[in-house]
């Protein structure tokens, strides 16, 4: 090309040479300035190695950190429990011992023996603390029963009376200064004085436990003897009632309810029994009783026989009790061997003599077989043991309970979970019948054996209520109908069961993200290709920050916007809102026909920024159009009123699939129209001017969209006819915090996200695939619809995923804005909780280390997860499509 | 190097076909923003044979031939003056719809540029564009831009492969076919060589011989000895201006003007 010859060489050497040299002398040219600039370039490179690297790694340690810290939190909630220890002593008696009580620190237990003797031992050692004699005037016990906190008893003898009677104790404080003197040890803990026993709790004060005893005065109820007995309390502690149900040897059912009063001048207290005779169960011959249960409201009895049916009374109307329901719980000839009510008394336990454990729900089921419309429903099966089930005991703040079977094993079990938390083992005398209890504090048993052996054991179990099924299966929770996906960690009372379901927190995260980006990803997608293909670089220029800078709005900010303003006004205004999503998209095709409608020159001179505020303004008339035909709207289409229409009560389901079904109708129409005029038509346009042809199709536009206007109602009445309503299903009763707000509000916080990848993936389509399609005579819709988004498509579709990530991942507009009832329905007018929202709810309450503070971690953990899936993917999908984008 | 002489006008000796002009530029000017990229240009294209733009690097060769299918608008701050007739109207003038203009003007650029789609997408997306649907057409269409793209024989087994997994010639081959699938009047070719190997060149410029009489073909290349072998006419350019243009024998064998001169005997660029 160029004649000029490098260097200055004169000499006379050969070409080849001569090359050779010069060629040389550029080496060393180049070496020596590679010399000069490597230095500081190396420490640079150097530099931002090591930043860069240290930087990236620390990210990840954060990242690996914060999942290794949210699963250290909640991998203690799915182990199991841990034995701390057990003991086991004989007490001086040889009797049956017919009750036992353990205090809730595991210091003091109470037997008592049939004969009346009553021991208090100290739980750890099985010293001998007190002893007192109750003399029963020659009765002899054949029925005992106690209440749920088993310090108040009823004693059934033989000659048909009852006595009540106190097992409990008494818990007060001792200052270190008025510790009595004379102390004995018991032990390294604890100490004892004539009956108290003084327990050093940090403080430097000092528990003190002592038992109160006292036996009452008996009532005659019956002639013959009391064979089952269940004794409850209820009533205020001022006004308590005590009722009491026996079964005699006669086969009578009796109800008695005490009413005690204190007089508020002497503090005499006066009994008042009333008793009634409940119906008879006509039970055949030789099937007997073998267990009655009372709930403490005395509203109901439960009678067990030996035929393996349970019997339920309703007695609500206390002087004209019903027999309500007989349920067969075990096959004919098994008997039901023992029962209890789980603490708050929804569930019944029923045990069987071929070691089978049931739990029982009364629901409101509407059933005509009882008389009161509520049955007695199997609702969960446990772990049967291996022999007849001769105690069953309940814990008092737990959906524990112990059982001890008829080879003497005991285990506790833990309803709601489905576990059986221990298989106690024993060291002693397993032959001998015994009963269990579990302490108050649901953290040992204590096990009695017929001839006065005591063993327990002290355990711990944090987390009994939680296991992976709880937490993502479906549980039958009492009082429900059938088993369910529930949230619902905390309650007003302690008997209620906690519900750690995540199913539906996940379920309201995916529903919130869904509805979102059912708004978001139009509008950011029409957005990026509106701004990447269609307009001026200077109208960019000032779009694309002005999107950017809507990411900088504070997620708290729009959550209350969304609460407080939108939320009421959307309620108000809802007819008017819903018009609005179809008045807008077709004023801006309005806007846009008319614009090709306009003569040449004022397009030309128009287009670029006042094009797009005529657009603006194209939004901003419809939708204040929509706002003024709202109510007629509304009573055209919903009888005058949305809300009632959206319950189900008024009108059909036709005007809304109506309005669902119209985008699709344009389409199905426009395709039809395609189809049959397509050719015809596209010859009559061409033949015309622009602005001509603009008018034409602008008419075409109009005559299709009626077309898709009937075509919609006609489908929407077929539906109808054939009985399809979407009420009930996406669309159901309104709330005012409903996916809708959030969905609108939410959308805002992702659309600049999504806008701003799929610009970028727009608009790192090479362009010259851009110009091959225009030169082709294509228009930049076309060109944007067939080449250059199928090119971006993975990075369009990755910035989908990354706007669904950030909508999983957002918690303040769905705090403030989504009502936060973790319900699981799809229903758009309804509101939801998601994973961060209850989190942000729930985590300030929540007992540091508790099962809810744990299985909130886990809500993080699964959040974390969901977000870095959805994320990776994105990522991925990205890097395949910058490998492909460098290919073309 | 040269200094603002008034311009000199340019040398005409064009060689003109039998049916007359294709397109006619007249004084015909063009900015970048503030800098001007073309100078008064007037030149008639003749209608059916191979017009060559030869020039230095940056002399507005490429800002010419786009200016004729006006893939210029989408550029920020681009100002036109002057007129280009297409038959009797003027492309840039009031109401012109440039879609229409572009299907009647192929185009072909120096990279080859084919779709990620299959190769007969490619070949028959002018006509897809232009809503035509019948596949009847299509097929008919497709084998016949790819007959006179001389790549019938190489693809016929494969139209439904993607064409990226075709080679550099022949993506190029393709892109011609799809430039002249909607059957225009006139193949604009932006150095559609520079990107491939002699054999392809040759393959390629075989082509345009085949084209010639069919088609009215602009080309604008580096190659000299290309514009000499393919074109009838060439237009010769230097800094936005047209400096000579006519008769491609005589702008290489017998230059009017001492920068043609210069520049076809290789002396500056
Ligand atoms: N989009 C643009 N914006 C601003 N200036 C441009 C643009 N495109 C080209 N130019 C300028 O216009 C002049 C002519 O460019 P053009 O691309 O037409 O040259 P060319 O003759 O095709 O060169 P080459 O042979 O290198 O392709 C150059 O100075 C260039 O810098
Ligand atoms: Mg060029």
């Amino acid at each position: 090309m160029s004649d000029t010859t490098p260097g200055g060489h004169s000499d006379d050497y050969g070409t080849e040479l001569r090359a050779q040299q010069s060629s040389d002398a550029i080496a060393s040219r180049l070496r020596q300035r590679d010399m000069k600039t490597r230095a500081s370039v190396k420490l640079g490179e150097k530099v931002a190695k090591w930043v860069i690297t240290i930087g990236g790694l620390m990210v990840i340690v954060a990242v690996l950190g914060i999942m290794v810290f949210l699963f250290r939190v909640v991998a203690p909630m799915l182990g199991g429990g841990e034995i701390l220890g057990n003991v086991r002593y004989q007490l001086d008696t040889r009797q049956d011992t017919i009750w036992n009580n353990g205090d809730e620190f595991q210091t003091l237990g109470t037997v008592v023996a049939a004969e009346g003797r009553v021991i208090t031992f100290h739980i750890p050692t099985g010293t001998e603390i007190a002893r007192t004699q109750w003399d029963f005037n020659g009765a002899e016990v054949t029925a005992v029963a106690g209440t749920l906190a088993r310090d108040r008893i009823a004693l059934g003898f033989d000659d048909g009376t009852v006595r009540f009677a106190e097992v409990g104790f008494a818990s007060t404080t001792t200052s270190r200064r008025n510790l009595p003197d004379g102390l004995r040890d018991l032990d390294a803990r604890d100490r004892e004085l004539d009956g108290r026993v003084f327990t050093e709790v940090g403080t430097g004060d000092f528990r003190t436990l002592s038992p109160v005893v006292s036996l009452g005065e008996s009532q005659a109820i019956s002639d013959s003897a009391i064979v089952a007995l269940d004794y409850r309390i209820g009533g205020t502690r001022e006004r308590p009632t005590l009722s009491f149900a026996t079964v005699d040897a006669a086969g009578v059912l009796r109800v008695s309810r005490s009413r005690v009063t204190v007089n508020m001048m002497t503090g005499a207290e006066t009994v008042d029994t009333t008793t009634v005779e409940l119906p008879s169960l006509g039970l055949a011959d030789g099937v007997s009783v073998t267990g009655i249960l009372l709930s403490g409201s005395a509203d109901r009895a439960i009678v067990a026989t030996d035929d393996g049916v349970v019997f339920r009374y309703d007695l609500r109307n206390f002087d004209n009790p019903s027999l309500a329901e007989q349920r067969r719980v075990a096959s004919e000839g098994v008997a039901v061997t023992a029962m209890t009510f789980l603490s708050g008394e929804e569930s019944l336990v029923v045990g069987g003599e071929d070691g089978s454990v049931g739990v029982y729900f009364r629901l409101q089921t509407g059933t005509d077989a009882t008389t009161d419309g509520r049955e007695l429903v199997r609702a969960r099966e446990h772990t049967p043991m291996p022999a007849a089930i001769v105690d069953l005991s309940e814990a008092q703040r737990q959906k524990e309970f112990s059982a001890v079977d008829a080879d003497g094993n005991v285990w506790v079990y833990h309803s709601t979970s489905d576990r059986v938390l221990f298989e106690l083992a024993r060291s002693g005398d397993v032959t001998t019948p015994s009963t269990a209890m579990i302490f108050p504090r649901s953290n040992g048993v204590m096990l009695v054996s017929q001839g006065g052996e005591v063993e327990a054991w002290q355990y711990r179990d944090s987390h009994p209520e939680v296991t992976l099924g709880v937490l993502f299966g479906r549980i039958w929770y009492e009082g429900y109908s059938e088993p369910q996906f529930v949230w619902q960690s905390t309650a007003g009372t302690d008997l209620a069961e906690p519900k750690y379901s995540l199913v539906p927190l996940i379920f309201g995260t995916l529903k919130a993200a869904f509805y979102a980006m059912i708004f978001a990803a139009p509008i950011a997608l029409m957005a990026a290709i509106y701004t990447s293909e269609f307009v001026h670089g200077r109208v960019r220029a000032t779009v694309k920050p002005m999107m950017e800078m809507m990411e900088a709005l504070p997620t708290v900010v729009l959550g209350f916007i969304a609460a407080l303003v939108l939320a009421p006004f959307v309620e108000e205004w809802i007819a008017a809102v819903l018009l609005g999503f179809i008045a807008v998209p077709l004023g801006l095709m309005v806007g846009a026909f008319a614009w090709q409608a306009l003569p040449p020159r004022i397009v030309l001179r128009y287009d670029g920024l006042p094009k797009f505020a005529l657009m603006a303004m194209s939004i901003l008339i419809t939708a204040w159009l929509a706002y003024r035909a709202g109510p007629w709207f509304e009573s055209a289409l919903f009888d005058g009123d949305f809300k009632a229409w959206t319950t189900g009560r008024i009108g059909t389901g036709t005007p809304f699939m109506f309005i669902i079904l119209l985008p699709l109708s344009y389409m199905a129409v426009a395709w039809g129209f395609r189809r049959v005029m397509g050719e015809f038509w596209r010859g009559r346009m061409r033949s015309m001017a622009r602005h001509e042809a603009g008018r034409l199709d602008a008419l075409r536009w109009l005559v299709l969209l009626l077309g898709a206007f009937v075509l919609s109602y006609a489908v929407a009445s077929v539906l109808t006819l054939v009985g399809y309503d979407p009420r009930g299903g996406f669309v159901d009763s309104y709330q005012q915090r409903n996916a809708l707000v959030v969905g609108f509000v939410m959308a805002f916080a992702v659309i600049p996200n999504i806008y701003t990848l799929t610009e970028d993936a727009l608009n790192s389509v090479p362009g010259h695939l851009r110009a091959g399609s225009l030169a082709t005579g294509a228009t930049p819709w076309q060109t944007a619809m067939w080449i250059v988004l199928p090119t971006a498509a993975s990075g369009v579709f990755s910035a989908l995923m990354m706007g669904f990530g950030r909508a999983v991942g957002e918690t303040m507009i769905v705090v403030m804005a989504a009502g936060n009832t973790p319900i699981m329905e799809w229903n758009i007018f309804s509101g939801l909780r998601t994973l961060s929202a209850n989190i942000a709810i729930e985590l300030p309450e929540a007992v540091k280390d508790g099962t809810n503070y744990r299985v909130l971690f886990l809500a993080a953990l699964t959040l974390f997860i969901m977000t870095f899936v959805l994320n990776t993917i994105a990522e991925l999908i990205r890097q395949r499509f910058r490998k492909r984008a460098f290919q073309l | 190097m040269t200094t603002a002489t008034a311009p000199e006008p340019t040398v005409y000796h064009l060689r003109r076909s039998a049916e007359g002009s294709a397109l006619d530029i007249r004084d015909f000017n063009l900015w970048y923003g503030k800098s001007q990229a073309l100078h008064d240009i007037n030149m008639e294209i003749q209608k059916g044979s191979v017009t060559a733009l030869i020039g230095p690097s940056g002399c507005g060769k490429s800002t010419l031939l786009r200016c004729l299918n006006r893939m210029n608008d989408l550029i920020d701050d681009l100002r036109i003056d002057g007129q280009i007739q297409v038959g009797d109207f003027d492309i840039y003038g009031p109401g012109v719809d440039v879609i229409a203009l572009r299907k009647r003007m192929g185009m072909v650029f120096q990279k080859p540029n084919p779709f990620a789609m299959s190769i007969y997408d490619n070949v028959v997306y002018p006509l897809r564009v232009d809503g035509v649907t019948k596949r009847s057409v299509l097929d008919e269409t497709c084998e016949r831009a790819l007959r006179s793209a001389a790549l019938w024989d190489e693809v016929k087994d494969r139209l439904k492969e993607s064409a990226l997994g075709m080679s550099g010639g022949q993506q190029q081959r393709l892109c011609i076919a799809r430039g002249i699938a909607s059957d225009p009047e006139v193949l604009l070719m932006d150095e559609p060589c520079s990107a491939l190997d002699p054999i392809a060149t040759l393959k390629i410029e075989e082509l345009i011989h085949q084209l010639r009489g069919h088609y009215t073909i602009v080309i604008v290349t580096h190659n000299m000895q290309q514009a000499a072998r393919v074109s009838d006419n060439t237009g010769f350019m230097y800094l936005g201006r047209l400096i000579e243009y006519g008769d491609t024998n005589t702008i290489f064998t017998n230059p009017k003007k001492k920068q043609t001169e210069d520049y076809v005997s290789g002396r500056f660029g």
